[in-house]
């Protein structure tokens, strides 16, 4: 997306007019990003911070691969088994609905201020989602190859191993990478209300402390953070899952 | 039996496990309070609608308030993304322009926008305007704008050829071919919208149902919490599925379900 | 070398059917109609019995019902002896329209998924890959993946991998036909010279009857709606034939005017 001329250009020019919007403020309500760089530095040259981010990340993965796994498999029975899938579609949609804040106000009502909390909110939040992707991709296989399989007598877990799920892989994948954005995304929601720490809740003490600068400097660096996170994993992983593409996967 | 009724005799069942399920749970954590069950939030739902709540305001008021809210956002951000979106399908300065900012943006969370959107707006509704903006703006206008390259340009060729006027192709040619992005960015959208708002109330604004979830929530009022989240689900589930999938049967509908379904 | 198409011995068909019946629900689900109508046929080990008929009057039905994967209203069906017998299964090796390849596994894992499924031990698994691939003329090509071959390749591997687990019987529903003619024309004659050497009982269907009467030792001729068996011909050409011989062009001949008086009438 930075490769085009016309990108580089708009981006180098919003960092000089944010620049120099940002003389007519006040630092704490609207700084620079000279002074965000600033307060970036001031809050990883303290080890405290690593601490935090570790703390938020961990709950990250933690909601993320619990939803992960049950997700998936949720999906595939879901997918299997259309009485199972009409039966549970209902309950599915209502966690859908949900919005994350309620979710994450639930949890402490029922946990507290606590680790389960925001991992209640995550997983909450983000299984549902990987349901909803893996049972499309398992309606969406290739009957004529189960067929097949069901003609040389291949039994279930060898019919699952070698012919459904590798058919699901473009469908883990994405989800994978847009369960992750989603988790890391509500971990922030759920820490605001009810972690004690955390990023999310340096986000809100410092919103409630009316200090721009300071949260803009934790979030920035978070999101990079977790870009950084998406770019390393999701590129270097798809080129070997999908080898035997005569293309490369997106 | 025939499908139709298997079908609809397994969903009256998942709702009524569902029902059970809630209800069983109220029963084994009595005390204190932890998971009061369907009935005591039912009659808690019928008092809220039948009384003036805190604030002075009935819940009627709150209910309206979010409801406007959400349409207003909602179509404001509408209009920005489809306009962005298809200016940038016709001109490819703006796409290489816009397309550097526009997935950063969709990467910043919703709380951080919402919280931005208070701290300099202050508590005002243009500052939750703001916010939905902010994020599902960007959404729609990258959704049309892949309609915009989507569209089958041998078809415009052949217009041409027969000396079609622009408008004419612009009817009969492009926007029908565009209808199917529109639509799934509209309900798309949609969902968006109801969570930012729901986030916004929380934080930043005054009344409403996400004003509502805050208030009772600071009490540690587990009832009134749930009430008005039931309230807020089942109104969300009568216009999502009541309001758009009748709309959606006039228009061809082509992603999957998945992707109605936004991150918060 | 020549040879007789083989006699018919007076031991068990490798095949054998008799009066069946399908009938499919129309859509709606309040009528049924009936697809294969009192079919009887049989094929005797070793022999290559095709089916000939237009495309879509059930032919890949039937197949599906001798494949154990498709029910039927009445009738019998026999494969290999094993009908009537409790927990006993045929060994089918079938080789589709489309080669139906696991495209994420390389050729020698997509042979390997069957042998598998076949519950053949594993220390025969490589001497079986390796000798039906050379059968094919696909020698070498165990690391490669499906969609790098050409669409004959694909289905040389269908058929690498139907043979591959010795099968009863082989099912080939219009094999070449989703091939181009150049194609095609080699992929038959490659057929018959892997006849010579595996001599499978095989039945094939096809729409084309000149394929029918270049491979076959004998011909069953199909109609449509519903699908009946109009006439049975036996292919008295010695082998090895060649796709232009006069013998096979002039039985051809022979047999298409009335093939085609009796399934077009039907159209």
């Amino acid at each position: 997306m930075l490769r085009s001329g016309p990108g580089i250009i708009t981006v180098a020019l919003a960092i000089l007019l944010w620049q120099g919007a940002s003389l007519f403020f006040l630092p704490v309500v609207f700084p620079g990003p000279l002074t965000l760089l600033n307060r970036m530095i001031e809050i990883y040259s303290d080890p405290a911070s690593f601490r935090v981010v570790g703390q938020t990340l961990a709950r990250i993965f933690e909601g993320f691969l619990l939803s992960m796994i049950a997700g998936i498999a949720f999906g595939i029975l879901m997918g299997l088994k259309r009485d199972l899938e009409i039966f549970f579609d209902s309950w599915i949609m209502v966690l859908l609905t949900v919005p994350a804040v309620c979710w994450a106000f639930l949890s402490v009502l029922w946990f507290g201020i606590s680790d389960a909390a925001p991992l209640l909110t995550i997983v909450l939040i983000v299984f549902p989602f990987v349901v909803i992707n893996i049972w499309e991709g398992t309606k969406a296989r290739q009957p004529d190859l189960t067929e097949m399989a069901a003609v040389y007598r291949a039994k279930r877990p060898l019919l699952l191993r070698k012919v459904i799920i590798p058919q699901l892989m473009p469908y883990i994948f994405s989800s994978l990478r847009i369960a992750l954005s989603l988790s890391w995304k509500i971990a922030l929601v759920a820490e605001a209300f009810g972690a004690g720490n955390g990023v999310g809740q340096e986000l809100i003490n410092w919103f409630q402390d009316t200090r721009v600068d300071m949260m803009l400097a934790w979030g920035v660096s978070f999101m990079l953070v977790m870009v950084a996170i998406d770019l390393l994993i999701f590129r270097v992983w798809a080129r070997r899952v999908f080898a035997w593409r005569p293309q490369l996967a997106a | 039996m025939p499908s139709g009724v298997r079908s609809a005799a397994l969903r009256a069942a998942s709702i009524a496990a569902l029902l059970l399920l809630w209800w069983a749970g109220s029963q084994l954590m009595r005390a204190p309070d932890v998971l009061p069950g369907p009935a005591a939030i039912a009659r808690t739902i019928a008092s809220d609608l039948a009384s003036t709540g805190p604030e002075g305001q009935s819940a009627y008021f709150h209910i309206g308030i979010t409801l406007a809210r959400i349409a207003i956002t909602f179509a404001a951000s509408m209009l920005v993304g489809t306009a962005v979106g298809l200016a940038m399908g016709i001109s490819r300065t703006l796409e290489g322009a816009l397309m550097a900012i526009i997935p950063l943006l969709l990467t910043v969370p919703t709380i951080l926008m919402v919280f931005l959107a208070v701290m300099w707006l202050g508590f005002s509704e243009a500052g939750g305007l703001v916010a939905v903006m902010t994020v599902v703006a960007p959404y729609v206008a990258v959704n049309i704008f892949e309609g915009t390259r989507a569209i089958d340009k041998s078809l415009i060729e052949m217009g041409l050829t027969f000396r079609a006027s622009r408008a004419l192709l612009v009817r009969k040619v492009y926007l029908p071919q565009l209808m199917p992005y529109i639509f799934s960015a509209f309900r798309y959208a949609f969902g968006m919208t109801w969570k930012v708002v729901a986030l916004a109330e929380t934080f930043g604004l005054k009344y409403g149902i996400g004003y509502m979830f805050f208030f009772w929530f600071e009490q540690f009022n587990m009832r009134q919490v749930l009430a008005w989240i039931v309230i807020f689900v089942i109104l969300m589930l009568v216009l999502e599925h009541g309001v758009f999938a009748r709309l959606e049967s006039r228009a061809f509908f082509w992603r999957d379900s998945a992707a109605r379904h936004s991150p918060a | 070398m020549q040879h007789e198409p083989p006699a018919r011995p007076p031991s068990s068909p490798a095949i054998a059917v008799r009066n069946l019946r399908k009938d499919f629900l129309a859509p709606g689900g309040d009528r049924s109609f009936t697809v294969l109508d009192s079919i009887s046929l049989t094929v005797d080990p070793g022999e290559f019995v095709s089916i000939v008929g237009p495309s879509g009057c059930g032919k890949s039905t039937l197949l599906n019902i001798l494949a154990g994967i498709e029910s039927y209203e009445a009738g019998c069906v026999d494969v290999a002896g094993h009908a009537g017998k409790a927990n006993s299964q045929p060994r089918i090796g079938y080789v589709f329209q489309t080669p139906r390849l696991l495209n994420w596994l390389t050729v020698r894992d997509n042979i390997l998924f069957v042998l598998e499924a076949q519950r053949i031990p594993q220390p025969r698994w490589d001497e079986r890959i390796a000798k039906y691939l050379r059968m094919v003329g696909l020698a070498g090509q165990e690391r490669n993946y499906p969609l790098r071959l050409s669409g004959g390749m694909q289905q040389r591997v269908a058929i690498a991998r139907a043979l591959a687990i010795e099968p009863d019987i082989l099912l080939m529903d219009e094999p070449f036909s989703h091939l181009d003619a150049i194609t095609a024309r080699k992929m038959r004659l490659d057929l018959t010279e892997i006849l010579a050497t595996a001599r499978p009982t095989i039945l094939f269907v096809t729409h084309d009857l000149a394929e029918a009467v270049f491979l076959s030792d004998r011909i069953y001729m199909m109609n449509t709606k519903p699908a009946r068996i109009f006439k049975e011909v036996i292919v008295p050409i010695p082998r090895p034939r060649g796709p232009e011989d006069s013998k096979v062009l002039d039985l051809e001949k022979a047999l298409v005017s009335e093939f085609f008086a009796a399934v077009e009438t039907k159209a």
